[in-house]
């Protein structure tokens, strides 16, 4: 066979495979779902959450991450690929509340319906915009920050030296479960802080900057992470130091790894939302709103204070 | 130039264009909505950040270099500039300054390669995370958002409906060509990478031509930044993280060579196109971004390792490239 007849059976076969595509799929709508990432536990539980949601209403979900979580051009590319797709509605977990804004612009200007799951959009930045989503999906954290609070403040005996281990710094989520935790523990004047460092939603460096922080602040007797992921790394800090079993840990998300660290005594609480629910949540809502019904512009979805008592009362 | 040498150097141009073609190809197959005016706009718009970065990246390496401070040089670069901006600069004025902050970073790596005889790979390692870390202290950490639609448009405006950001490529893809193949420090480029030692016998100024480079792929990093501020409307200190793996992995599936002295322009944007198109088509198609990873990965390495075969009758300097 010569060159150009191939060519010629490759874009012939090409058009055909097209046509058959264009054809089944009629009727059903695709739901798209983009995470923050997928290598952490609670998007996991999220995109568990999705797709059982998903199977049971019989619609397409597609779900899609950036490589990086902090990668929020690549999330940008993400949303805008799938408004070539012509998906009927996006679920988005913003990974920069400002910068996800032109994004949802432009899934607006397709008259795409865009839903916001567990991580706020700014406001302001959204408005000034001309942008709008449909619906708000997840759990107060500054509620859970302030509950986080109240938890170490009540077991240090409302006086000691906390350290805090943030998210990255203008990640909406994490700014919120800080200013939570403040709030509660300005009620109490024997409570300082020690050190309040980023360790950017990430274990390892949750390892690091916490065997920095114990090196400089050998006077610490609790530690409140803005997530599991760090609290667990902090976890592996205090263990490898002469404080062993001296510092009460609080995390944030309550994973099933942290679950098991608070079984075994090694971290004394987290704060858990239901990222299941929200996912399940997301796609139902997503579902009609694609159909076109009312849905309220708030869905709360509830936290609570995980401890060991708990747990083994379950 | 020897008949059989041009043979060998348009064979890779010729390998990197059937790249392309195929991965078109697949993806107009596979999805309905690729082959779309929409979506291929969509694609250029998406690669152009990157193809600019790997415009200066292609100087970079065409003269036996490595820049890695790129990434870092564009989230610095961005955040001073959305800093002027919010310090109530004019637009012009404050995209001079990001700019000129991005060429300072590149003739500070030019000048410790050149006279202070680093390894380009340590001296821009280094800046890799000076850059990065001023970035951060500048900004106190946290992203600076909201310009006016004047400096904006830079991302979103468009004219004849082609997007801004595509217009720039263009404009410097077209420098840059002529630069390198009509201009002595083009010419100069090629020789110092093909054989440093022979290029300064001959007279070649060379610290003052790698500074140039240097200093130049820093300039092209600054303005992908001013891009990419305008398209996100905010500046990250954590920005650009990484950028510098996906601009070299443009330039070398473009068919230039790590060793130096091979390369050219059209190529890399070719390269950049073909992560651009890898990274929508598996978007469209629904795949992760796990397997997104393995397939560019999988691209990169075929690329080098179809660029070695084609050389394989050429004796390969050890100890030159990369680390030299």
């Amino acid at each position: 066979m010569n060159s150009r007849a191939l060519l010629i059976l490759l874009l012939t076969s090409a058009f055909c495979l097209q046509q058959c595509k264009r054809a089944d799929e009629g009727g059903k709508p695709t739901i798209a779902f983009v995470m923050k990432t997928l290598n952490n536990p609670f998007f996991i539980d999220m995109q568990e959450g999705a797709q059982s949601a998903a199977k049971r209403l019989g619609v397409e979900l597609v779900i899609q991450a950036a490589e990086r979580e902090v990668d929020v051009e690549k999330q940008m590319q993400i949303v805008e690929n799938l408004i070539q797709r012509k998906v009927s509605a996006i679920c988005i977990t913003p990974s920069g509340s400002k910068e996800i804004v032109p994004a949802i612009l432009k899934a607006n200007q397709s008259k795409i319906p865009v839903l916001v799951i567990d991580t706020r959009v700014d406001q302001k930045a959204l408005g000034e915009a001309g942008a709008s989503t449909v619906a708000f999906i997840g759990s107060d954290n500054k509620e859970g920050g302030r509950i986080a609070g109240e938890f170490i403040a009540a077991q240090l005996g409302g006086k000691g030296n906390v350290a805090i281990l943030e998210g990255i710094p203008g990640h909406e989520t994490g700014d919120a479960r800080l200013s939570g935790f403040h709030e509660a523990i300005q009620k109490f004047k024997g409570i300082r802080v020690a050190a309040s460092q980023t360790a950017n939603w990430e274990r390892d460096q949750g390892y690091n900057v916490f065997q920095n922080i114990l090196q400089a602040h050998p006077e610490i007797q609790a530690v409140f992470a803005c997530n599991d992921m760090m609290a667990l790394g902090a976890i592996e800090a205090i263990s490898t130091s002469q404080k062993k079993g001296k510092i009460i840990v609080v995390g944030f998300d309550a994973i099933k790894d942290s679950r098991a660290a608070i079984l075994n005594g090694q971290m004394h609480a987290s704060i858990a939302q239901h990222p299941e629910e929200m996912g399940r949540l997301a796609v139902e809502y997503a579902y009609a709103a694609t159909k076109g019904q009312a849905i309220p512009a708030e869905i709360p979805v509830g936290i609570e204070l995980i401890t060991r008592e708990k747990l083994l009362n379950k | 130039m020897t008949t059989r040498e041009l043979l060998i150097q348009n064979s890779r141009q010729f390998g990197t264009l059937i790249g392309l073609l195929v991965v078109t190809l697949v993806f107009t197959i596979l999805s309905p909505y690729f082959l779309t005016v929409s979506n291929l706009l969509n694609i250029a718009e998406q690669t152009s950040i990157n193809a600019i970065i790997a415009v200066g990246m292609t100087f970079v390496i065409i003269a036996a270099g490595i820049d890695l401070s790129v990434g870092s040089i564009v989230a610095l670069s961005g955040v001073v500039l959305a800093g002027m901006l919010h310090g109530g600069q004019p637009a012009p004025i404050a995209l001079l300054i990001g700019l000129s902050v991005g060429a300072l970073c590149g003739l500070t790596n030019g000048l410790f390669i050149s006279y202070g005889r680093l390894p380009a790979f340590i001296a821009t390692l280094g800046m890799m995370s000076v850059a990065r870390g001023a970035a951060l202290f500048y900004t106190d950490g946290r992203p600076i958002s909201g310009f006016s639609t004047e400096f904006r448009f830079l991302a979103t405006g468009e004219v004849a409906s082609i997007p801004a950001p595509v217009i720039i490529m263009g404009i410097i893809y077209v420098i840059a060509h002529f630069i390198l193949h009509r201009t002595k420090l083009g010419r100069y480029t090629y020789a110092i990478g093909g054989n440093e030692e022979a290029a300064t016998l001959s007279g070649i100024n060379t610290k003052l031509v790698k500074t140039a480079i240097y200093a130049l792929c820093g300039l092209l990093s600054a303005l992908a930044a001013a891009i990419l501020t305008a398209r996100l409307n905010s500046a990250q200190p954590i920005a650009g993280m990484m950028y510098e793996l996906d601009a070299i992995a443009a330039v070398v599936i473009g068919g230039t060579s790590l060793m130096g002295g091979e390369g050219k322009i059209s190529g890399t944007l070719i390269g950049a196109f073909i992560m651009g198109i890898l990274r929508n088509g598996l978007n469209l198609l629904g795949l992760s971004s796990f397997t997104q990873q393995i397939v560019i990965g999988s691209v990169i390495i075929l690329a080098v390792l179809v660029d070695m075969t084609l050389r394989k009758d050429r004796k390969l300097t050890l100890g030159k490239g990369i680390f030299s």
